[in-house]
């Protein structure tokens, strides 16, 4: 039988007619699309995680800023290499258990996984800086029109040909 | 994650998973299932001819471990809005207050 995703299996029953309403918000807009160019066994991948990872050695995302303003999380966003691993990474999204990409960091950013796939040659290469953000935020200028040109200048630059985004 | 949600707001392509928040690739150590959801995510996006696509990725979840997904603490717009229960409207309408209001709980 072919299988359809229960958008909402995971979710408590308020929390679930919210989202499902919110699902109801969206307003027929053209969708954008950049055709594949070539075979994803020649593509440079790289990976965009909502789960707030930060490098240890880099500055935390700032949760004080949604503690404050609940409407709103720091719209900041980080650069991970390719070669981070677990330990060198620390969770700070406030909407999820961290504990589990705290033990295994590939439970939301495969980056491990994707140097495996390249191994293989499944994909060209893993991408020389993988991004993450904070997701979760009602006030999302501050991410679309800072944020967002910052990473995709970046990932031009680095000649990445797909981006897997991983919400959490 | 939530595909449907996703979809609303008019993204390209969706390789939808019915994993739990938090597990999107599947349980710390499961290796192999993380590297069958990358890579069935990346066939997807090879299938994928138009915009809007969704492709609805055949994993189930049977984890039998009994997990707690929650978050050690509740998300400030919850607290928020247990306290200040007349704000809901505005969140169901993802219509935030103009100017930030007085700092939370």
């Amino acid at each position: 039988m072919t299988k359809i995703v229960d958008s909402y299996r995971f979710l408590d029953g308020i929390t679930k007619r919210m989202m499902k309403h919110w699902a109801t918000l969206g307003v027929p807009r053209q969708i954008p699309w950049t055709p594949l160019a070539k075979p994803i066994s020649q593509c440079t991948v790289s990976l965009l995680s909502s789960a707030a990872v930060a490098l240890k050695t880099d500055r935390p995302f700032d949760q004080e800023i949604e503690r404050r303003d609940p409407w709103f999380a720091d719209p900041s966003y980080r650069v991970l290499p390719g070669k981070t691993a677990t330990h060198d990474a620390r969770v700070y999204h406030l909407h999820i258990n961290p504990s589990f990409a705290q033990q295994d960091l590939n439970c939301v950013m495969p980056v491990e996984r994707l140097s495996q796939l390249e191994a293989a040659g499944e994909i060209g290469r893993s991408a020389p800086s993988h991004y993450s953000y904070m997701g979760y935020t009602l006030r999302p200028e501050a991410l679309l029109r800072g944020t967002v040109p910052r990473i995709i200048g970046q990932l031009r630059q680095e000649q990445v040909d797909v981006v897997v985004l991983v919400p959490v | 994650m939530m595909p449907e949600l996703t979809a609303s707001v008019g993204v390209p392509r969706i390789a939808a998973i019915e994993h739990p928040f938090g597990l999107t690739l599947g349980l710390p150590g499961d290796a192999a299932c993380q590297l069958a959801v990358l890579r069935a995510a990346l066939r997807a996006l090879e299938e994928m001819s138009q915009p809007g696509a969704v492709v609805h990725l055949p994993f189930e979840w049977n984890s039998s471990e009994k997990l707690n997904i929650y978050p050690p603490e509740t998300p400030p717009i919850a607290r928020y809005l247990r306290r200040h229960p007349w704000y809901v409207p505005k969140f169901l309408s993802r219509t935030p207050p103009e100017v930030p209001e007085q700092p939370g709980p």
